[in-house]
């Protein structure tokens, strides 16, 4: 028993940080990945989603196929197709990595649920609402600016906050490419060495100890926000009287 | 013109749909039904199994699938001495016969992997299903129960469908993403699409041919899905209309 602890103290840093040379890595890795997917992804996911209410049919059309396609493809799918789509190209005066594919594969895929959400939360946008701002002369920019935007994300926080989580998740197929995630590092921890066999478990466990206190303590987190929120907020009464 | 797609490749690829069509009816119908049970346990007076319940809930959804399957499919074997460890897992008159029926050559693998997703699969089910439960009115409870319904009915007519009713538009979304997580099967070996795929492509160098044809697939099937499941939602909320205006 006091091997496998051995084992794991000796690769607790491993996993948290990344081997020696791989760093950031591990959890920093994912946490990273998470972070720039959701971050990016949520830019690219207002004008999507925003353009999914367009007057224009076209660009109706090519929003709704943006995020039909990027949510209907399996991640790590998505993640080959990216790298193998870069290969050695150069990108905005960068030499295309596993890293740079896995980061912009994961803003697409992050992107077109966030779009999704947004536009949900656009459409629930009371209609009286949008109709006295009109009245008191503002035009349909204004109006998508000051009112239709910020109600929309106000009312699809919650969502949104749940979808970073599960990105976040999401994030260990980036082992495909070899990224030294979480993931990664477990699996070049373990190695392909028989002798590591007894410790598979407990590493295994480890991780998904790892990943759990992340998901379920940032979701946490995000309720007790969301209620707080709540309380004191006139978008949410708005929203509740529908 | 299509002269990267050989039989043999062809052949690989029509297996790993219906494998990977096959495991997705399996999870999805596993997943629902470890799923109500769940969601009900958590809704119980019981604390212990509610306890027990929304510990299921919290472990398996917030953990990723593909630790999970890994864990089952890998890790989990070596719980048990070497020469043990062949006999439950890889040699048996129960793996042997699964494999002879399936043609997998390691069927536990694509036992854990089933295992690893519907655990994950079930556990935002549960969740969703007590969403669902959550906004039957209680009058509709009390109603029954004054009539004299006994708890085992009411759970039976009115939470069990309108639960699934009220949930179905977010279960289908879950279903789909499912369907999408079996590609991970192809950490553990299972021969299921996104697996043949990368065997097509080793043995023919043509990546980007093979990827967009996967991609095609895998859409295709989640449009198949939500067409099919938009037919089952249409038909849970069959005379609907007629009981709220009657």
């Amino acid at each position: 028993m006091s091997e496998q602890a051995d084992f794991l103290l000796r690769n607790l840093p491993n996993l948290l940080i990344g081997l020696p040379g791989h760093r950031p890595g591990g959890l920093l890795m994912s946490l990273l990945l998470a972070v720039v997917g959701v971050g990016i992804g949520f830019a690219v996911a207002i004008v999507v989603g925003s353009a999914h209410t367009s007057r224009s049919r076209a660009v109706r059309w090519v929003a709704a196929g943006y995020v039909q396609v990027f949510r209907g493809v399996p991640l790590i799918l998505l993640l080959l197709i990216v790298h193998q789509l870069l290969g050695s190209a150069t990108v905005l005066g960068v030499v295309s990595t596993p890293l740079l594919s896995a980061f912009i594969a994961l803003v697409l895929y992050s992107s077109s649920y966030q779009a999704d959400i947004i536009y949900t939360g656009l459409r629930t946008v009371p209609t009286n609402l949008v109709d006295d701002a009109r009245l008191m002369g503002s035009t349909r920019w204004e109006v998508y600016g000051h009112t239709k935007l910020p109600y929309s994300l106000r009312v699809m926080q919650p969502a949104l906050t749940g979808q970073a989580i599960t990105l976040f998740k999401d994030t260990s197929v980036v082992v495909i490419l070899g990224v030294a995630d979480l993931t990664t590092s477990a699996r070049i921890v373990l190695g392909s060495d028989v002798t590591n066999a007894p410790y598979w478990v407990a590493t295994y466990l480890t991780v998904g100890l790892l990943y759990f206190v992340v998901a379920f303590g940032l979701s946490r987190v995000a309720r007790r926000g969301e209620k707080r929120l709540q309380r004191a907020d006139l978008v949410h009464s708005l929203a509740k009287l529908g | 013109m299509i002269d990267w797609l050989t039989p043999e490749t062809l052949n690989l690829l029509a297996h790993g749909v219906a494998v990977t069509i096959v495991l997705t009816l399996i999870t999805s119908a596993s997943s629902f039904v470890v799923g109500v049970v769940i969601g009900t346990l958590r809704l119980t007076d019981n604390r212990p199994l509610r306890l027990g319940a929304g510990a299921f809930v919290e472990v398996f959804r917030n953990i990723p699938a593909l630790i999970q399957i890994i864990f089952w499919a890998f890790a989990f074997p070596s719980l048990f001495p070497q020469a043990a460890r062949q006999a439950i897992f890889f040699d048996n008159a129960v793996v042997n016969w699964l494999g002879a029926v399936t043609g997998l050559s390691l069927p536990y693998y694509a036992v854990a992997a089933c295992i690893g997703l519907v655990l994950n699969t079930s556990a935002h089910l549960a969740e969703l299903f007590r969403a669902g439960v959550g906004t039957i009115p209680k009058e509709h409870v009390d109603a029954a129960r004054t009539l004299g319904a006994g708890r085992r009915a009411v759970f039976w007519a009115i939470l069990l469908p309108g639960g699934v009713r009220a949930a179905f538009p977010a279960i289908t979304t879950r279903l789909i993403h499912n369907m999408k997580n079996t590609a991970l099967v192809s950490f553990v070996a299972v021969p299921d699409l996104f697996h043949a795929v990368q065997g097509s492509i080793t043995r023919s160098f043509r990546a980007i041919e093979f990827l967009t044809l996967a991609a095609v697939l895998y859409l295709l099937l989640a449009a198949a899905m939500s067409v099919l499941l938009r037919q089952i939602d249409i038909r849970l909320h069959r005379g609907r209309g007629r009981v709220r205006t009657g």
